[in-house]
């Protein structure tokens, strides 16, 4: 039981890292209809961004954080203003294949900069973990849960109580009938993007102190992310979340009980799953986008 | 007020719209009529920003605006009531709001609209999605088939409120496929075919022409 516990602690840690991966994509796909194969890449670029602040301007740990996810808002805005916006309206396919030379690209671009050897990030966070009666855990990871726990409650907040995340909801409804009503799409758009890479590279720079940094380091994460949209439903804020969730403990739960090289093979068994019984995610009657 | 000089405007290679001028005056009530895919949904897509004009020029109190933005061309007072409703359907807390205040804008319907909160009937979807248009305090407002997929009963109230609402002082443009409701109670119209004005003038000329009669009043 207590193993068990543990289990579901170090997944919940995990997960709400895949769920703040799963809400930038699955809002991106879900306002903008664009499937963006360069998400991972935002991840990589934020736990790149938290090394540069820490190595090389040495920067406060939490300065770097805030840096991390800026670059990745900045980044995404750019990205979105030069290579999505003049394609608004082409097909799906046409901005799939752009977003996958974003993708290699900006891993080759990872690539030239730093090298390819992993680098770590230091935090001052105190190495032995702390212990919660039969529960133990390092005081960094508790603190990737707490942050993680703040950014998803804070992306709940824009998206169902300001103007402009009813804006983005409507948007996601009815595209053409929103710019009727006044809202502009464009800036719905950019701020879709941005917000969702700013996520992306949040979580980045929360877990790259906690493995390694390296320039493949965001095709896992992106293949997770896609792995949580599905689970959850296509622009399904709520399902995005739970299902990070659910994902984080089942690999957990799966590299405990069976083997940890099947770590991996759990997020993917639970997708043909759903794509077998229920093809529109676990959360098909939520409502979608909020 | 409004004017459209020889719009064209198309989807991709479809050329929908093949050169279309008409006048809308200030106070007027005109109504477009014409067969399905005749152009009309497109003639109003135009006008408020939705599709591209890729030729001619659309005038609204003097300035073209057939370069703006919908938010802007919102903005300068025009507000497009699409066809088919397309409200927003799942936040019950904006539809509860938009409901007041189409209550105060329609008393008669104020009691009938508090008891609902998010499921709405067909005709309760169209006072919602006219009363959203004039939220913005239009003008100009464009109707896109205010009558499509309403019972005969709701068709009548919806345009007795169109009624009212020309009567506040509104200008209205107004696409309808039931071409003798529309001739009856708009003041001038137009017929639209294959992307182009074939007829217009004076609603009950066209009531009384051969052709109308034949093609669009069943006579």
């Amino acid at each position: 039981m207590e193993e068990f516990l543990q289990h579901i602690l170090n997944g919940l840690i995990l997960g709400g890292t895949y769920a703040l991966l799963g809400i930038g994509l699955t809002l991106i796909f879900g306002i903008m209809n664009v499937v963006n194969f360069a998400h991972g890449e935002f991840y990589t670029l934020g736990a790149y961004t938290t090394f540069l602040f820490l190595a090389l301007l040495e920067t406060n740990f939490f300065l770097a954080l805030l840096g991390a996810v800026a670059s990745g808002i900045l980044l995404g805005a750019i990205c979105e203003r030069l290579l999505l916006r003049p394609l608004l309206g082409e097909s799906i396919d046409t901005t799939m294949l752009v977003m996958i030379g974003v993708w290699i690209a900006m891993q080759n671009a990872e690539l030239t900069l730093w090298g390819g050897v992993a680098k770590s990030i230091d935090h001052p966070f105190p190495q032995p973990p702390l212990t919660l009666g039969p529960l133990s855990v390092a005081p960094l990871r508790l603190f990737v849960l707490g942050a993680a726990v703040l950014l998803i409650a804070g992306s709940h907040l824009l998206i169902h109580r300001t103007r402009l995340g009813r804006a983005m909801r409507a948007t996601f409804q009815d595209r053409e009938t929103a710019a009727l009503m006044g809202v502009d799409i464009h800036r719905i758009h950019t701020v879709t993007f941005a917000f969702g890479s700013g996520l992306a590279a949040g979580a980045g720079a929360l877990l790259g102190p906690v493995f390694v940094v390296y320039p493949a380091m965001g095709d896992p994460a992106a293949l997770k992310a896609f792995v949580v949209v599905i689970l959850g439903g296509l622009g399904n804020f709520a399902g995005a979340t739970l299902g990070g969730l659910i994902l984080g403990i089942a690999e957990e739960l799966g590299a405990g009980y069976i083997s940890s090289g099947y770590r991996d093979a759990v997020g993917f068994a639970i997708i043909i799953l759903v794509l077998l019984l229920r093809p529109s995610g676990l959360f098909a009657r939520a409502e979608r986008v909020g | 007020m409004l004017s459209l000089e020889g719009l064209r405007a198309g989807y991709g290679r479809v050329e929908a719209l093949k050169g279309v001028s008409l006048d809308v005056r200030p106070g007027e009530l005109v109504t477009l009529i014409g067969a399905n895919g005749a152009g009309k949904t497109s003639t109003l897509k135009a006008i408020s920003g939705l599709l591209r004009a890729s030729g001619g020029r659309i005038l609204f109190e003097g300035a073209e605006i057939h370069r703006l933005t919908p938010r802007e061309i919102l903005r300068r007072g025009i507000a497009h009531c699409p066809e088919g409703r397309r409200i927003f359907r799942t936040d019950a807390r904006a539809i509860r709001e938009d409901l007041e205040r189409v209550c105060t804008y329609f008393p008669i319907l104020a009691e009938r609209l508090r008891q609902v909160a998010g499921t709405l009937s067909g005709g309760e979807q169209q006072m919602l999605a006219i009363g959203r248009a004039l939220m913005a305090r239009p003008r100009l407002l464009l109707l896109d088939e205010p009558s499509l997929g309403l019972a005969p009963a709701l068709i009548e109230t919806t345009f007795r409120i169109i009624r009212e609402i020309r009567q506040r002082g509104v200008t209205v443009l107004m696409v309808e496929q039931n071409a003798y409701v529309a001739l009856r109670m708009a003041d001038r119209g137009y017929v639209m075919e294959t992307g182009e004005i074939a007829l217009e003038g004076p609603a009950g000329d066209l009531i009384e022409n051969a052709h109308v009669k034949r093609a669009y009043l069943g006579g």
